[in-house]
């Protein structure tokens, strides 16, 4: 690259600040840029050009992966970026209580606030034992709000970074576990009124703490393939986000979270089988110092295992598609 | 060894009319007409690029050509790997560098130092490594005080230094560059042609579109004129260069 003459030539040979007369001639209508392909003599006078294409061309390029395969890969690279959307999702939380004194804590009492005053009225509404009622309600909604928050911003999961998708090939994954990141940040905050209340309120928390763990694992899973669902959906039909918008703020009234399942009677007990309760379930009892019901674990797994599957195969045969659709 | 190869690449793009990017719509069409192969979405394909094949290798400095709409962006976006070719194959060798918006994950209430991370994660640079870089990149900028303020208050042009310092902060083996020339005064444009001087020389392939033939006559060896999504010509981009000025009059 000897020929590349200097900073100070370059300068004079062209104008720095202006853009050039031609680019605007090509917009002037009137120019005649139709029946151009007549230029293919051009071609033919550079015949280097074609022969740098090779007769059989392709025989030696690697073979092209399966969908399926670019997927799983896709997932699976950007998991191993674990450095990049760590740092988003912290990032994330940073900027949104930048200028706040207290920051993200804000969240923790707002949270406090609400669940006082909800938890000394409400047992007297629901002729309840405020003993058994507050430890209940707070713990439920605090998680409530983890999933439903995961469900909704689920659909912008690729939207939100549409610039970034559309200039920067990253695997689409890496906004989806930074969504998920973000909102167990999130969880690890709005959460800290759970042992405070506990003080108050004590539970008969045993060992059967540990489920906990697995419980947040699994409905973490599930909030992987809501996100990437969800997330190409709504890039796709733009419809979507507020219709699952307002479905969630129903869900939350017949989900058993301000109200418990017994209490409704044996004629509405089938509201317990629904995946939302029972993913509420499992990660409420092991706070609560008891059991879940039997039968949430079997449906969490059930769907995580149909939605991951549902996902995947979506994401396998879409995921191309997802930089056109932003 | 860097090499870009493309046989018969086409890019499509759907456009999504009104309607038929409602959800409505589509279950609408499903549930009344269930006649497959109608074009119940009235979904209009815009085919960005048709049928490319070409064979850019190391050395290679390529100077794309067209009128607005000709596909140079949609080309280079394919190239850096955000589209992937609705037909056709593309296959890279090496490390592809994308300076196609150079203000990607500019975040404008972080401050400038917070943003020379961020935007280096963008761009694919662990944070760590961002942070040994962070003190040249911020001499480089020259915004002085600046650098520790909210990007929020910066003017577009100091936007643009900070954003320009990141990017080109790693040396690429395969460099994109779209119409770069963005705001900035003189005296910073005369340092930024620099750093890009010394890019491009670094760089395995160069791979630039630009209404600036001046620009382009300079910097490329070989040109490719598009049309209409098509290769309408290539060659020695001296020639190119030539063919297009002909068309234009």
């Amino acid at each position: 690259m000897s020929e590349l003459p200097s900073a100070e030539a370059l300068s004079e040979r062209m104008p720095v600040a202006g853009i050039p007369a031609e680019r605007d001639s090509t917009d002037a209508p009137g120019t005649r840029i139709d029946g151009c392909d007549v230029t293919l003599p051009l071609t033919e006078t550079t015949p280097e050009t074609i022969a740098t294409i090779p007769a059989a061309p392709e025989a030696d390029w690697p073979a092209p992966q399966s969908e399926l395969a670019r997927a799983w890969h896709d997932l699976v690279a950007g998991f191993g970026k674990s450095w990049m959307w760590v740092a988003m999702a912290l990032q994330d939380i940073k900027l949104r209580y930048r200028g706040s004194v207290i920051g993200p804590f804000w969240l923790t009492i707002s949270n406090a606030i609400m669940i006082a005053a909800i938890g000394t009225i409400y047992p007297t509404l629901f002729h309840a034992d405020i003993l058994t009622y507050f430890p209940y309600l707070m713990v439920s909604l605090v998680f409530w709000q983890f999933i439903s928050t995961m469900i909704t911003e689920g659909c912008q999961t690729f939207l939100s970074v549409q610039p970034i998708i559309q200039q920067v090939p990253l695997p689409f994954s890496i906004h989806v576990y930074r969504l998920v990141c973000r909102n167990l940040i999130v969880l690890a905050h709005s959460g800290l009124v759970i042992p405070f209340g506990l003080l108050i309120f004590p539970t008969p928390i045993g060992a059967g703490i540990l489920w906990l763990l697995p419980a947040l694992l699994v409905i973490s899973l599930n909030g992987v393939w809501l996100a990437i669902l969800l997330g190409m959906l709504s890039a796709r039909y733009r419809d979507v986000p507020p219709i699952v918008a307002s479905f969630v703020q129903v869900l939350f009234f017949v989900t058993p979270i301000f109200w418990m399942l017994r209490s409704l009677g044996p004629e509405h007990a089938w509201l317990g089988y629904s995946p939302l309760a029972a993913a509420v379930d499992i990660l409420r009892a092991p706070l609560l110092g008891v059991a879940p019901e039997p039968e949430s674990w079997p449906i969490v797994i059930g769907m995580t295992v149909l939605g991951c599957a549902a996902a995947f195969f979506l994401f396998a045969r879409f995921r191309s598609r997802i930089a056109y659709w932003v | 060894m860097s090499f870009l190869r493309a046989r018969k690449l086409s890019v499509e793009f759907p456009i999504y009319q009104g309607g038929s990017r409602s959800l409505k719509k589509a279950l609408l069409a499903s549930s009344t007409q269930g006649n497959l192969g109608r074009d119940a979405y009235d979904r209009i394909n815009v085919r960005a690029l048709d049928e490319l094949s070409f064979d850019f290798e190391n050395g290679d400095r390529v100077g794309l050509i067209g009128a607005n709409g000709a596909g140079k962006t949609t080309l280079l976006k394919v190239l850096a790997g955000v589209y992937e070719p609705t037909r056709g194959r593309l296959y890279a060798g090496g490390r592809v560098t994308s300076m196609l918006d150079v203000s990607v994950g500019l975040n404008p209430d972080a401050t400038g130092r917070e943003n020379i991370v961020l935007c280096g994660m963008y761009i694919n640079i662990h944070p760590r490594s961002m942070r040994q870089r962070i003190d040249e990149i911020a001499e480089f900028t020259d915004l002085g005080r600046y650098i520790d303020m909210p990007v929020r208050t910066y003017s577009a042009g100091m936007m643009f230094r900070l954003a320009f310092s990141v990017a080109t902060s790693i040396p690429p083996e395969i460099l994109l560059m779209d119409e770069w020339m963005g705001a900035g005064d003189a005296q910073f444009l005369g340092k930024a042609q620099q750093r890009l001087e010394e890019l491009v020389r670094g760089s395995s392939i160069l791979v630039l579109a630009s209404h600036n033939l001046d620009l382009l006559d300079v910097w490329c060896n070989r040109g490719i004129l598009l049309q209409h999504g098509r290769i309408a010509g290539t060659g020695d981009i001296k020639d190119v260069i030539e063919v297009y000025r002909n068309q234009l009059q």
